[in-house]
C-alpha cells in the first residue's frame, strides 16, 4: 500500500556527498522531509525522498555544505511526463485497452456439445433465429430463457446447459435416447385419421389393421378417395348410426397403375477438349467484393474457371468476411462428335437404370414393363410402359362428422323399457 | 521517563528507535544517535537506515553491539 502511494506521488533516488550528511539528515527530520533507504557508500550516501522533499532540500544543502544529485526518478508523475512525448503510443495503448474491454463484452465463439441426432448446423441456425450469434453482446443473452426455449422447441432435447466461458458460449445438451412417440391423446385420436389414395389406380392388396375399409381388391380408385375410414360407426338397434368411434386408420394397401416413361439421347454431342493452357490467378476478397490479382484479361475464348477460396477465421467458429484463394482458368475447345451405337445403348441403359432405381427407392414395385427403343440418325428414344404397384396412401383427418349422440337419460329409459318388457313376458308365461 | 529514547531491537538485524534528538554519525560500521541525556551507538556491519523522520527511524543490517555513551 505504502509503495503504491509512493509510486503515485513520485519519488527520487538522490546521491548526497559533502561535509556532514548526518546534519543534513537531522535537518530533514526537523523539516518533516521523509527520507528512506539511506545507504552509506563510503564517500557518498544514497537516499530516497519525495519530489516535494527534494525541492525543500535545497536550502538545507546550502546550510550543511553538502551537495545532492538525482540518480533516478520513480513514480507516476515522471511516467506521465515521459509519456507526453509519446502521445501516439499512449493513444494506442488506450485504444488497445478500449478494444479489449469492448470485445470482451461480446460472444466470439459458440460451441455445441452433446448433440448426436441434431446436427450442429440445425442448432446453430436455431440459435441464429433466437438472436444468438457471434459478436453479440453478452448482456443481451438470456441464458435461462434460451435453455427453456431449446427444450421446448426440440422434443429430442431433454437437458440443456448454457455457459459463458470468457467470450465462448458453450451449449451443452442431452438428447433423449428413447424414441419420441406422438402424443396418443393428440388430434389424430380425438378426430380420427383416414387413409386416402394419393393417385389413381386399382387396389390390388388391402389388409386393414384399424378403421373401416371402404374398398376391396380389384376396385379402381381416384386420387383423394378415402380407402380406409378412421370413423368406426356404432349402430343403434334400428341400424342407424348412434355415434362414431374415431381411430387412426392403419392398413397395408397396394395400388396398381400404369406409367409411361420416355428417355432420349441425341447421337451428336460436343466434347470439351482441354488444350492444356491454363492460368493461376490469386484472388483476394472482402465480403461480396473480390479482387483478382491480374492486370490483363483472360486471353481465351472458351474456358472453365475453378476457384478455391479460404475464409480467414479466428478461433474455431469466428469467420471474418475475408477470403483468399486462387482462380484457375483452363482453356478448352469444342469438338463435334457422334456417339457410336454401342455408346448410345449404354447411355440409354444407364438412364433407364437410374430411373428404375429411383422408383425402387420410393418403395414402388414394378410388376410389368414393356420397353421399346426408336432410333433415327439424330437421336434414340426409349419408351417404357410400366405397370407399377405402390402403397400410395396418406393419412388425413377424417371427413366423417360426428353424430349428435342421444342423451344418457333416454338411453337408461330405453334399457329399463326392455327389462320391463322382459319381466312382463315372464309374467305372461307364468300365468 | 519523559523524553527518554525508546530502542526496540529485533534479533541482531533490525532496530527501531523513537524519541531521539538527532543523528551524529552514520557509516556502514556505526550509527550514533543523540538521545535526551545520552548517546546511543549501534555498531555492526552493513548498517543502513530504512527510513528517517523526526519521530522515529529504523536501522537494518548486522548489529554487533549497542552502547550508551
Amino acid at each position: 500500500m505504502l509503495h503504491w502511494i509512493q509510486y503515485i506521488r513520485g519519488y527520487v533516488a538522490v546521491r548526497v556527498w559533502g561535509y556532514s550528511v548526518e546534519r543534513l539528515l537531522n535537518l530533514c527530520g526537523n523539516h518533516d522531509i521523509l527520507v528512506w533507504d539511506i545507504e552509506d557508500h563510503g564517500d557518498y550516501h544514497t537516499m530516497r525522498m519525495s519530489i516535494a522533499g527534494f525541492f525543500a532540500l535545497k536550502p538545507l544543502l546550502k546550510k550543511t555544505g553538502t551537495r545532492a544529485a538525482v540518480l533516478h526518478r520513480y513514480g507516476l508523475p515522471f511516467f506521465v511526463s515521459k509519456m507526453q512525448k509519446r502521445k501516439l503510443f499512449v493513444a494506442g495503448l488506450f485504444l488497445c485497452i478500449l478494444f479489449w474491454s469492448l470485445a470482451s463484452r461480446c460472444i466470439w465463439d459458440i460451441r455445441i456439445e452433446g448433440n448426436y441426432a441434431l446436427t450442429e448446423d440445425v442448432l446453430m441456425e436455431y440459435l441464429q433465429e433466437q438472436g444468438v450469434h457471434t459478436a453479440m453482446k453478452k448482456s443481451d443473452l438470456q441464458i435461462e430463457a434460451l435453455e427453456q426455449a431449446l427444450r421446448k422447441d426440440y422434443d429430442l432435447i431433454t437437458w440443456t446447459s448454457l455457459q459463458l466461458q470468457g467470450t465462448t458460449l458453450l451449449v451443452r445438451i442431452k438428447e433423449n435416447e428413447m424414441p419420441v412417440y406422438d402424443d396418443p391423446k393428440g388430434e389424430s385420436a380425438v378426430r380420427g385419421m383416414d387413409l386416402v389414395a394419393e393417385r389413381d389406380g386399382v387396389v390390388t392388396y388391402i389388409i386393414t389393421r384399424s378403421g373401416v375399409p371402404l374398398v376391396s381388391c380389384g376396385d379402381s380408385v381416384k386420387a383423394g378417395d378415402v380407402l380406409v375410414s378412421g370413423a368406426i360407426p356404432v349402430y343403434n338397434e334400428d341400424t342407424t348410426v348412434r355415434r362414431y368411434q374415431y381411430v387412426e386408420a392403419d392398413a397395408d394397401i397396394l395400388l396398381r397403375y400404369t406409367e409411361q416413361v420416355s428417355l432420349e439421347a441425341s447421337v451428336a454431342y460436343q466434347e470439351k477438349c482441354y488444350t492444356g493452357e491454363k492460368l493461376d490467378i490469386p484472388v483476394l476478397g472482402a465480403g461480396s467484393k473480390e479482387i483478382t490479382l491480374r492486370l490483363f484479361g483472360i486471353p481465351y475464348d472458351l474456358y472453365d474457371t475453378s476457384e478455391e477460396k479460404k475464409q480467414v477465421k479466428l478461433l474455431d467458429h469466428l469467420y471474418l468476411p475475408l477470403f483468399y484463394g486462387q482462380k484457375t482458368v483452363q482453356e478448352y475447345e469444342l469438338a463435334a462428335k457422334a456417339h457410336t451405337d454401342e455408346e448410345m445403348k449404354t447411355l440409354l441403359q444407364e438412364e433407364w437404370r437410374k430411373n428404375i432405381s429411383t422408383l425402387l427407392e420410393k418403395g414402388v414395385q414394378i410388376t410389368e414393363k414393356n420397353v421399346t427403343i426408336k432410333k433415327n440418325d439424330e437421336k434414340w428414344v426409349l419408351y417404357a410402359n410400366m405397370q407399377l404397384e405402390e402403397s400410395a396412401v396418406k393419412l388425413l383427418p377424417t371427413a366423417t362428422e360426428p353424430v349428435e349422440e342421444p342423451e344418457e337419460e333416454t338411453q337408461s329409459d330405453q334399457t329399463r323399457a326392455v327389462i320391463l318388457k322382459g319381466g312382463a313376458w315372464e309374467r305372461l308365461q307364468s300365468v | 521517563m519523559l523524553g527518554a529514547a525508546i530502542v526496540t531491537v529485533t534479533g541482531n538485524r533490525e532496530a527501531f528507535i523513537e524519541n531521539y534528538k538527532g543523528i551524529l554519525e552514520y557509516t556502514t560500521e556505526s550509527i550514533v544517535l543523540q538521545g535526551k541525556n545520552t548517546k546511543i551507538c549501534f555498531e555492526g556491519s552493513s548498517l543502513s537506515i530504512d527510513y528517517y523522520t523526526n519521530e522515529d527511524m529504523k536501522i537494518s543490517g548486522k548489529i554487533d553491539a549497542l552502547r550508551y555513551l
